[in-house]
């Protein structure tokens, strides 16, 4: 026999691997990926929760400031039976949520076929970027007097305030969207006889949908902000208000009773988006 | 008969020279010809390619297809890009139908389609999956069937085989070849190789940088014996190939060594 190794010899097993018992891999994520990080943050929870009831508790802190997570959660049941500030607590909840919702719906509806329209056309860039460029950077708040003075107290100036504040990054996101795509894939389309609004509907629209869904995310953060704010000034319903009446009467229990709703509302908001980017762009990132 | 005549391209370089891309370029692809255009990087070949595709107009000269001018991009020229510009959030039968639907196929007729062009080119089994879940040369594959799909009358290729190993190549030459002599189209072919030049093409244009021109125009028949045979080796290593192969190199390194010297 010879010692030399017969050039292409088989080397291992060439059966197929039965496929019961294989392990599935995939490639390799930069960053954090799609690891799955939900039981350290709700461990990290559970830290908080621990550290605020022991500060309370050993009365490190004057307990006016910091009241007791078992207070707090009593002062739940307490609002929600009662009440407060001459409102129930479904009440506060449902007109904050109205705002919110009319007002990103108002300004989806603007925002994206303006920010596209921004994309794709040199004069509605022109135009438009004026008065955007000009209002957006405002903090809301500096001009919720002038909506107050035009609009009223009512529902209309607080609502025109959201659209304003989620218009623009909605609207910008739809640019940026249009922006980032590549030319190779419009002229792919052109290639095969696309018209302008096949173009529109089939190429531009679905590639600016990753950034539009960022934006809209953004949004309704700068969303939440803005309402509570508003709400602060000039209202007497919504969780905002609550706050505020709260506040007067040094009532800190209640005062985290809303901030609680409110991050209870803008996690479900943001939950939200991410499950309509699952369904919607699953993808975004690939190719 | 696609016809390019004295075609000329001059750019604007961001220095604010000029860059005179494609210096009167002449050319005919006759019905069922297989040109492919060689030569050094930067020779022109993709703006050649863009112009006739009707992405990109000409400074000088004139381009048409059947008689007729080019004046934009059509569904009568099929284009297979270097890097797949496929659509990611469509199923690979999707895209392959992308032309018929904005042709407004009806739905049965583009899913008859897309079965036939997903067989053509061998990825009946994938028509669900999307792009991002393809090898490189299964997506080009996808490129291939959906510029057919339309029934273009000239197929443009601009280093669709570029980025693939050599062994996937080799059945991507041979795919390509099998399709061109199914369908009887009009091939214009772009390749850095000299060996896929001469095996693939009925004509080859060898072009040089600086302006970007045509140097030499090579009629070979090597692509008929390949369909007739069906088997790339004896060719490659018969000597006409060969000798051919080494002329063309040698016209591409005096090519390159003139540029050195200026
Ligand atoms: N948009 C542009 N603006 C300015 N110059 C350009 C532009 N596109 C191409 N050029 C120039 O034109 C010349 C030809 O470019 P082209 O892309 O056609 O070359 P090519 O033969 O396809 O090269 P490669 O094999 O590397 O793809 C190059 O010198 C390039 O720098
Ligand atoms: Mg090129």
């Amino acid at each position: 026999m010879s010692e030399i190794i017969h050039a292409g010899e088989l080397v291992g097993d060439n059966r197929a691997a039965p496929v019961a018992k294989v392990r599935l891999v995939k490639m390799a994520d930069f960053g954090v990926g799609d690891k799955p990080t939900l039981a350290i943050s709700l461990v990290t929870a559970v830290v908080i929760l621990a550290a605020w009831w022991l500060v309370s508790r050993l009365g490190v802190v004057p307990h006016l400031f910091l009241p007791r997570p078992d207070e707090v959660l009593r002062q739940v049941g307490n609002i929600y039976r009662d009440g407060y500030a001459g409102a129930s607590l479904a009440d506060h909840v449902s007109a904050s949520l109205f705002r919110i919702v009319v007002a990103a719906l108002i300004a989806i509806a603007a925002g994206i076929p303006l920010g596209l329209l921004m994309g794709l056309n040199r004069w509605a860039k022109g135009v438009l970027d004026t008065p955007i460029e000009f209002y957006w950077p405002l903090p809301p708040l500096s001009y919720l007097p002038l909506m107050i003075i035009w609009l009223g107290i009512g529902e209309t100036s607080k609502i025109t305030l959201l659209v304003l504040a989620m218009f623009a990054p909605i609207c910008l996101s739809a640019q940026a969207g249009v922006r980032s795509l590549p030319l190779e894939r419009v002229n792919a389309a052109r290639a095969l006889g696309a018209s302008r609004l096949q173009l529109f509907f089939h190429i531009v629209m679905p590639s600016a949908l990753p950034e539009i869904l960022t934006g809209i995310r953004i949004a309704l953060g700068v969303g939440w902000g803005t309402l509570v704010a508003a709400e602060l000034i000039a209202s007497t319903r919504g969780i905002g208000y609550m706050i505020m009446s709260a506040s007067q009467f040094l009532a800190t229990d209640v005062v985290f009773v809303g901030i609680g709703i409110i991050a209870i509302c803008a996690f479900a908001f943001g939950a939200l988006v991410r499950a309509a980017e699952a369904l919607l762009v699953p993808w975004k990132g690939k190719l | 008969m696609l016809k390019v005549d004295h075609a000329s391209v001059f750019f604007a370089a961001r220095d604010g020279r000029t860059v005179h891309a494609l210096d009167r370029v002449s050319f005919d692809i006759p019905d069922e010809g297989f040109v492919v255009a060689l030569g050094a990087s930067g020779c022109g070949k993709s703006t050649l390619l863009n112009a006739i595709a009707g992405f990109l107009p000409l400074s000088e000269g004139s381009i048409t297809l059947n008689g007729r001018p080019v004046t934009g991009p059509g569904a009568d020229r099929g284009v297979v890009f270097q890097k797949d510009a496929l659509l990611p959030w469509k199923s690979v039968a999707d895209n392959v139908a992308l032309g018929l639907k904005f042709a407004g196929v009806g739905r049965r007729e583009r899913q008859e389609r897309v079965e036939d062009l997903l067989q053509l080119v061998g990825l009946a089994d994938f028509g669900k999956a999307a792009p991002y879940e393809l090898s490189g040369g299964m997506r080009q594959r996808v490129g291939i069937a959906r510029a057919l799909a339309t029934d273009p009358a000239i197929l443009l290729m601009d280093e669709p085989f570029g980025a693939l190993d050599s062994l996937t190549r080799e059945h991507m030459q041979e795919l390509l070849i099998s399709v061109w002599s199914r369908t009887a189209k009009k091939v214009f072919f772009i390749t850095h190789s000299i060996e896929e030049a001469l095996l693939l093409g009925t004509q080859v244009l060898v072009m040089s940088p600086r302006p970007g021109r045509v140097v030499r125009r090579f009629d070979v028949d090597f692509v008929r014996r390949f369909v007739e045979g069906g088997d790339a080796r004896p060719i490659k290593t018969s000597p006409e190939f060969a000798e051919l192969r080494e002329e063309i190199r040698a016209i591409l390194h005096e090519g390159e060594n003139l540029r050195s010297a200026a």
